[in-house]
């Protein structure tokens, strides 16, 4: 494989308004060379703008887009050098799928037999190697990102966008695909931008995941990270599942959830102002044991939803009525069959207040 | 998706080709007859090819037809995908000019080029091509409006921006291609209407073939339709030769390709 090229990109104070609508605030990202990050968040959060933008297809903004130290805002998308795959099926139809590969080498004047050995490489590359002389409407949706990804690949860019390339595709190939995706970037070592809205695809391909809401990106870190220790309440409630427990703070640092003590973490909100609020804790956090419908984490069980490894249990706290879900392993579950009382136990670490 | 034809379909099919088909069947029987509808053969063919004017004529007509779809395709094809990428608010209005044409009538075209062409355009022949140009908008542009809306016109020009290529590149390389059967369209209307054109001419005073047909045809009537079944056999011949050979040229040359 050809040594492709490995640059830092910086997006610097980004601003995007549609009419009355602010699409980014001032964002602010940097992406290590041979990074992927992943732009995470519901759709209209601007995850799709921002990338846009550092393609050059949106250019009526403020802020420095800056590709190896060169600020690039003024350049049209054409100079830009980027590779894109994007959410529909972007293939040129009536150009065979080598064709379709070797397109950007034709625009940039490379010789025939030059582009169609590098198309063919890149086709070998995503495992199409076979299917160079077919039309777009022949191949399967999959295999139509797959050419699309290769020809991205094939102008060598300085940055690969990734446009929810995967939202069309059905469950099972968005994750062989989004395997592929990884596989292949880590390969070439091309500087990534990935955007997307669903979160285990986010988690399971970036080196680190930007979660984005309402125009601004709220955290940009590992996927562990975003994951357990998340930045700030909003982060908190959009990646994964979390249950919402009503919490006293007993001490800057203690909490008191359902008669138990739970270090608090201070997300970026800052200390809590109030003495009580929500405790966020996610399912896997809290476990089960056998009780006798008394103390304060007494509970009810009152759904099972198998979903393979996993089991989530429902219960009704008896206290407050309100309903938390629990994630166990199925095998352990078994043993909480529907109408069981139980005391639910937490067993964070630490863990945010939303108050 | 093809769909299965149904018994009622083939009798409407039937009835509208009958409804071309027979006018033309009957004018070709016409104008093979010979000593007074006695008997049939090619003398009134042979005749119109013996008649002075005829190649000049012809040659003044096609190279209009060309230069009339060489301006619709610079200057049409895009405009329309201009229109359709962005241009949204310019639609509504272009949309309505070039359906102008339908209800202008054509004398008002003539007497505006004797006030708005500049002089050294009205000394030319050609200036009929621009005029063509404007008399076949509401044509020419409704089958590239059509052409443009039935693909991902966005999508495939971003992705071919985002590829490195410029405007024109991606016009010529994936545009056009992709909406090969509407330019095709676009450039047959253009043609068909420059080569059967006849009041314009007539009014700018210029000799083109259906004003020479016209000239020549007063007072011998056989002849006259061996000449419009002629013209009309041109158009098409004009049209198929168009419709294939960027099909066989393609076809060449992706075996050129992939061998």
């Amino acid at each position: 494989m050809t040594e492709q090229n490995r640059v830092s990109v910086q997006l610097q104070g980004l601003r995007k308004v549609y009419g009355d609508a602010v699409a980014l605030e001032n964002f602010s990202l940097d992406i290590a060379p041979g990074e992927l990050v992943a732009l995470l968040g519901p759709s209209g959060c601007g995850k799709t703008t921002a990338l846009r933008i550092l393609a050059g297809l949106d250019t009526d903004h403020s802020g420095q887009i800056i590709i190896n130290g060169k600020d690039v805002a003024g350049t049209p998308a054409n100079k830009r050098n980027m590779g894109m795959v994007f959410q529909a099926y972007s293939l040129f139809p009536t150009m065979s799928v080598l064709e379709n590969v070797a397109y950007g080498l034709r625009v940039r004047k490379v010789d025939r037999a030059k582009r169609d050995a590098r198309a063919q490489e890149l086709l070998d590359l995503v495992g199409l190697g076979e299917m160079g002389k077919r039309l777009a409407h022949q191949l399967s949706g999959g295999q139509q990102q797959r050419v699309a990804l290769a020809r991205a690949l094939a102008i060598q860019p300085n940055v690969l966008l990734l446009d929810e390339p995967l939202s069309a595709l059905d469950a099972q190939v968005r994750t062989q695909l989004r395997d592929e995706i990884k596989r292949i970037q880590t390969e070439v070592g091309t500087t990534t931008l990935f955007v997307t809205h669903d979160q285990e695809e986010a988690m399971a391909i970036a080196d680190r995941v930007g979660v984005m809401r309402h125009g601004v990106l709220e955290q940009c870190a590992p996927p562990q990270e975003v994951y357990l220790n998340p930045a700030n309440v909003k982060v908190a409630k959009f990646v994964g599942a979390m249950n919402s427990l009503p919490a006293e703070v007993t001490s800057p640092t203690t909490l008191k959830i359902y008669g138990q003590s739970v270090n608090l973490r201070v997300g970026e909100g800052g200390a809590p102002t109030t003495k009580t609020g929500k405790a966020l804790v996610r399912p896997e956090q809290l476990t089960l044991s056998h009780g006798d419908g008394s103390g304060p984490a007494s509970a009810t069980i009152i759904n099972l939803t198998f979903l393979g490894p996993l089991t989530r249990i429902s219960v009704r706290m008896t206290g407050d009525s309100s309903v938390l879900f629990i994630s166990m392993p199925s095998a352990l579950a078994l043993d909480f069959p529907t109408g069981s009382t139980v005391n639910v136990e937490i067993r964070a670490t630490s863990v945010l207040l939303d108050f | 998706m093809k769909r299965k034809l149904t018994p009622a379909n083939y009798l409407a099919l039937l009835a509208a080709t009958s409804f071309f088909v027979f006018p033309l069947i009957a004018a070709f029987e016409f104008s093979l007859r010979v000593n007074l509808g006695k008997s049939h053969g090619f003398d009134n063919f042979r005749w119109v090819f013996q008649q002075e004017g005829f190649k000049t004529n012809l040659g003044v007509s096609f190279r209009l037809a060309l230069l009339t779809a060489v301006a619709v395709l610079v200057l049409m094809v895009p405009t329309v995908v201009y229109l359709h990428l962005g241009g949204g608010r310019w639609k509504r209005m272009i949309e309505f000019i070039c359906l102008v044409p339908l209800v202008v009538p054509v004398i008002s075209f003539a007497l505006g080029v004797g006030t708005a062409f500049p002089v050294f355009l009205q000394s030319t022949v050609y200036e009929l091509s621009f005029l063509y140009v404007i008399v076949s908008l509401p044509y020419t542009y409704r089958a590239l409006d059509v052409g443009l809306s039935s693909i991902p016109l966005l999508t495939l020009v971003e992705a071919s921006r985002a590829s490195g290529a410029s405007m024109r590149q991606t016009l010529l390389f994936v545009i056009v291609p992709t909406i090969r059967s509407a330019v095709n369209g676009a450039v047959f209307l253009a043609i068909a209407l420059s080569l059967g054109e006849f009041t314009l001419a007539v009014l700018l005073h210029w000799d083109t073939f259906p004003t020479w047909i016209a000239n020549i045809s007063q007072g011998h009537i056989l002849n006259a339709i061996a000449l419009s079944v002629l013209s009309l056999v041109g158009a098409w011949l004009v049209v198929v030769v168009m419709a294939i050979a960027p099909k066989s040229l393609r076809s060449n040359k992706t075996q050129e390709a992939t061998s």
